[in-house]
């Protein structure tokens, strides 16, 4: 079954041209991807795997109708779904697709693990489980621990001419140590990604200090506290929320952000920037072939701008601010962030923790996919940290949740880090600064 | 679908490089999905999904690889990259010789049925949201459908198919007073074909999001604090799902890290509490004929009165755990290796009153609706949010509260559970693993846990 993908998509927008179609587009997507786990020295998961995917978009009647298919061998019957599914819809927004363009020259993003064999990858897991270790007697046993790597190629070819392809590549090692002392267990997590990816040294310490910083953890009474929010966590929020500020999510009255553009949305300390050619992942053009544009899409707490493809952008009278996304190759176009981050401030991580005086830093929140609603904006989220007295640290905080709104808690922004920090590569990227925050509402017993 | 021989040229190939056990999955299935806003379809998709994932054990270690290219020759180097990191003297594959075929035919297949009709379910639901309250200022509704052939297969001489059916619709509302959004969900959803549409009433779903919509946008804040919690029935077994049987799958307790490994014929729950594992309820969400290992599902009674009677397990936790294999073995799609999973799980019917738990309870939550949540396995501490609660005064209803969540420790709340109702009935949710996401009902009586930590922004009633 192999083939020429090129020729096939060029076979396909062919093929939807002559049943009638005004226009088509192939979105391809090729993936290699590589993830060995270790516990006790040897390998307990290993998987590789090579994959492709291809969605077909169709416009009749200046509709969009999709059909995806991992199984390349019945065009007529895949040009059949998309044009069913095109005149099934019945919204008249229209959808354009991205003629040729030129695109921004992107750095190759550093990659530790590039051009390393198998066996020195599953020596570098082995070595990460065994620096975990060795970090504190009260670790005795990794729960998890993974090197992963992956490379993928995307590729869109349209009747406008449109032939545009990029190649990505990911890598990230993680662990998970486990802290007992007495009868109490905790866990900790963390990663290192990309560039980083072989620092296995730095990822244990940070795994196993947040599994000792866990022990002797209990809840705090519930009321409003002055909140530390670590940068990790920060950036974990931010994903979460970053849905609001899709322009399509805002035109479908799905959005807390409806109507707010040229509003402040946060404190003024806070700017929100979407940069698609932000050294942790840059990339030249979004998934529906817009060149990359970098834009700030809070400004000192205004917000200047929503996230935009191509048919938003139309339906607003704007450009695209090359936020077209797709969840898959055959997923029907929507709107994704890129490198999406708080800008970073001025102060050091200990001047905030000293600021903060008396209060919670909060280091982990649980439960996103349910604790958070993107359209009314609020959130309720279990969390962890440590509480902390006169800028002093006194003990370790879990079982407490912390309530507000998303953009109640950037207005309460009193301070911001320097010590921006990026969550694990994904389809997007997001990342955060520590921040300072005036006042939170929290439960606990 | 490929052949025997090719399937056992594969095993063999995988089994070659030194492994003692070698299985081969193989899916080929399609789905439908349409969005529809406000009365309006935006979207409509099709997907074809077609791939094969090679499987090699050996001890306690696991390798895989997957293709979406199925052609022999793709197979045989497919085994050979999983074989990679196995070394060892080549094991035996045997003939097949076990016949699992328990493929059956939907009613009604989703491939004859037009694209009208779907929006017609999706267009009744809408509409039926859209007349509970002028406050309802958006409705969104999808709907899904699934149907696929797997063949399992392994070197121990099992061949067996399937033929997985599946559909879904999902309506979300959301209440506005100009200033403020709230949100209500409903996700009705059947193991069947389109014959599912005779048991799902798309109007009544619809309602019973707007009506929660409509309740939160008028509901004060909850407020905080650690009290009596009472959880409605039906998907209100998400507790059941999260505090307790995640920590019971065989992908935390055989390598130790669950807070109830070793607990086996243990008092783990209050003794009202008898807990369930069934994947064989026909037609149900969250039901399977086989396991992803081609193992037969079955029900499994993990916690009968009170005391620890099983754990789920899969085969490579059946090999770490000396526990028998149970039916659970799940993954999303061939892109994943199969492990332990849920199906319908859910509190068994207990004898309590319905109305005494509220009356008795004095000051509390009265969780109606709940939402997703989560746990750490390893610490037992979950989270999940409710999407529509009310405060209860006096044992008595004092009015709707936005913004709760539960949070607690598995252990503790259900040694906690203090009522459990006679009626019992399910919900429909997708469950995310490291097998990916699968299909899962979780389900319960109304119960009262008598103390749990109840988070929100602080209100004060």
């Amino acid at each position: 079954m192999k083939r020429d993908m090129k020729a096939y998509a060029k076979e396909l927008l062919a093929l939807a041209k002559a049943k009638g179609c005004a226009g088509a587009e192939v979105c391809i997507t090729e993936n290699d991807e590589f993830s060995v786990g270790v516990l006790k020295g040897s390998v307990e998961e290993y998987s590789v795997s090579g994959s492709f995917a291809l969605g077909l978009r169709v416009q009749v009647e200046g509709r969009n109708g999709y059909a995806y298919t991992e199984a390349m061998e019945d065009g007529e019957r895949l040009v059949r779904e998309a044009m069913d599914n095109a005149r099934s819809v019945a919204s008249t927004d229209e959808h354009p697709m991205a003629g040729p363009a030129e695109y921004p020259e992107v750095p190759a993003k550093p990659n530790a693990l590039e051009g390393m064999s198998a066996g020195d990858r599953i020596e570098l897991c082995r070595a990460l489980e065994r620096a975990a270790l060795s970090k504190s007697p009260l670790v005795k046993r990794v729960a998890l621990c993974r090197v992963a790597a992956g490379r993928g190629r995307f590729c869109i070819y349209n009747t406008l001419g449109l032939e545009a392809e990029r190649e990505d590549g990911v890598s990230c090692c993680y662990v998970e140590p486990v802290a007992e002392r007495g009868q109490e267990v905790k866990d900790g997590f963390a990663f290192r990604a990309d560039g980083e990816a072989g620092d296995i040294e730095g990822c244990a310490k940070e795994a196993v200090e947040e599994a000792l910083n866990q022990l002797g953890a209990g809840p705090v009474s519930p009321g409003k506290y002055r909140v530390l929010l670590r940068n990790d966590a920060a950036a974990s929020l931010l994903a979460a929320f970053s849905g609001m500020f899709s322009a399509d999510a805002v035109q479908k009255g799905l959005s807390p952000l409806m109507g707010k553009e040229g509003q402040a949305v946060a404190s003024h300390l806070i700017t929100i920037v979407d940069d698609p050619m932000h050294p942790v992942s840059p990339t030249p053009f979004d998934d529906e072939g817009t060149p990359s544009v970098s834009k700030a899409v809070v400004d000192k707490g205004v917000l200047s701008t929503l996230l935009h493809n191509l048919k938003t952008a139309k339906k607003a009278g704007v450009k695209s601010t090359s936020n077209g996304g797709r969840g898959s190759a055959g997923s029907p176009v929507g709107v994704r962030p890129s490198n999406f981050y708080i800008r970073p401030g001025e102060e050091e991580f200990e001047a905030l923790k000293e600021r903060l005086g008396s209060g919670l830093l909060i280091t982990d929140f649980a439960g996103m996919h349910a604790g958070v609603n993107g359209v009314s904006g609020q959130f309720s989220l279990s969390c962890k940290g440590r509480l902390i007295e006169n800028g002093q640290d006194v003990r370790a905080v879990n079982e407490i949740t912390i309530g507000g709104s998303f953009t109640g808690l950037l207005a309460q922004v009193e301070a911001v880090g320097k010590d921006i920090r990026f969550s694990m590569p994904g389809g997007s990227c997001f990342g955060s600064p520590s921040l300072l925050i005036k006042e939170a509402a929290i439960s606990g017993k | 679908m490929i052949s025997e021989a090719t399937a056992q040229r594969a095993l063999e190939e995988a089994m070659r490089a030194g492994g003692d056990f070698a299985e081969l999955y193989m899916e080929d299935g399609e789905s439908h999905s349409i969005a529809m806003l406000q009365g309006v379809v935006e979207n409509a998709a099709y997907s074809r999904r077609h791939g094969a994932g090679i499987r090699i054990l050996k001890g306690s270690q696991s390798a895989y690889a997957y293709t979406v290219d199925t052609s022999e020759e793709a197979l045989l180097e497919t085994a050979r990259a999983a074989g990679a990191i196995i070394s060892g003297e080549g094991g035996r594959t045997q003939p097949f010789s076990v016949y699992r075929d328990v493929r059956q035919a939907p009613a009604q297949p989703f491939s004859g049925v037009e694209n009208a009709r779907r929006i017609a379910l999706l267009m009744e639901g809408t509409k039926a949201a859209q007349s509970v309250s002028p406050e309802i200022s958006r409705v969104s509704a999808g709907y899904f459908d699934t149907d696929k052939e797997v063949l399992i297969c392994n070197s121990e001489g099992l061949w067996a198919r399937d033929r997985r059916y599946r559909t879904r619709l999902s309506f979300d509302a959301v209440a506005s007073d100009g200033s403020e959004n709230q949100t209500g969900g409903e996700r009705p959803a059947y193991g069947m074909g389109y014959e599912a549409y005779e048991r799902i009433d798309a109007a009544e779903a619809g309602r019973t999001a707007a009506n929660t919509a409509v309740t939160m946008l008028h509901a004060p804040e909850c407020p905080a604090g650690h009290v009596p919690v009472v959880i409605d029935g039906g998907f209100g077994g998400v507790i059941l799902h999260e505090a307790c049987v995640h920590s019971l799958e065989a992908t935390s307790v055989a390598r130790g890290n669950s807070e109830f490994c070793g607990r086996l014929g243990q008092q783990i729950a209050s003794p009202i509490v008898t807990a369930v594992d069934d994947g064989t309820l026909p037609g149900e969400w969250g039901s399977i004929r086989i396991d992803d290992e081609g193992t037969p599902s079955r029900r499994n009674v993990l916690i009968e009165n009170g005391i620890l009677k099983s754990y789920l397990v899969d085969r490579l936790g059946a090999r770490l755990m000396n526990h028998p294999m149970t039916g659970s073995a799940r993954r999303q799609g061939y892109e994943y290796a199969p492990t332990s999973r849920m199906t319908n799980t859910f509190f068994a019917p207990g004898r309590d009153d319905e109305e005494e738990m509220i009356r008795t309870m004095g000051e509390g939550l009265y969780a109606a609706r709940m939402g997703g949540g989560s746990v750490n396995p390893l610490t037992g501490e979950f989270n999940f949010s409710v999407l529509e609660g009310y405060w209860v005064k006096d044992g008595r209803i004092f009015s709707p509260v936005r913004g709760a969540a539960l949070i607690g420790r598995g252990a503790e709340v259900l040694m906690r559970i203090d009522r459990i109702g006679r009626r019992m009935w399910m919900g429909h949710g997708m469950c995310g693993s490291r097998s990916g996401s699968v299909p899962t009902n979780v389900g319960q009586p109304r119960i009262r846990v008598s103390a749990m930590t109840v988070g929100g922004k602080g209100g004060s009633l």
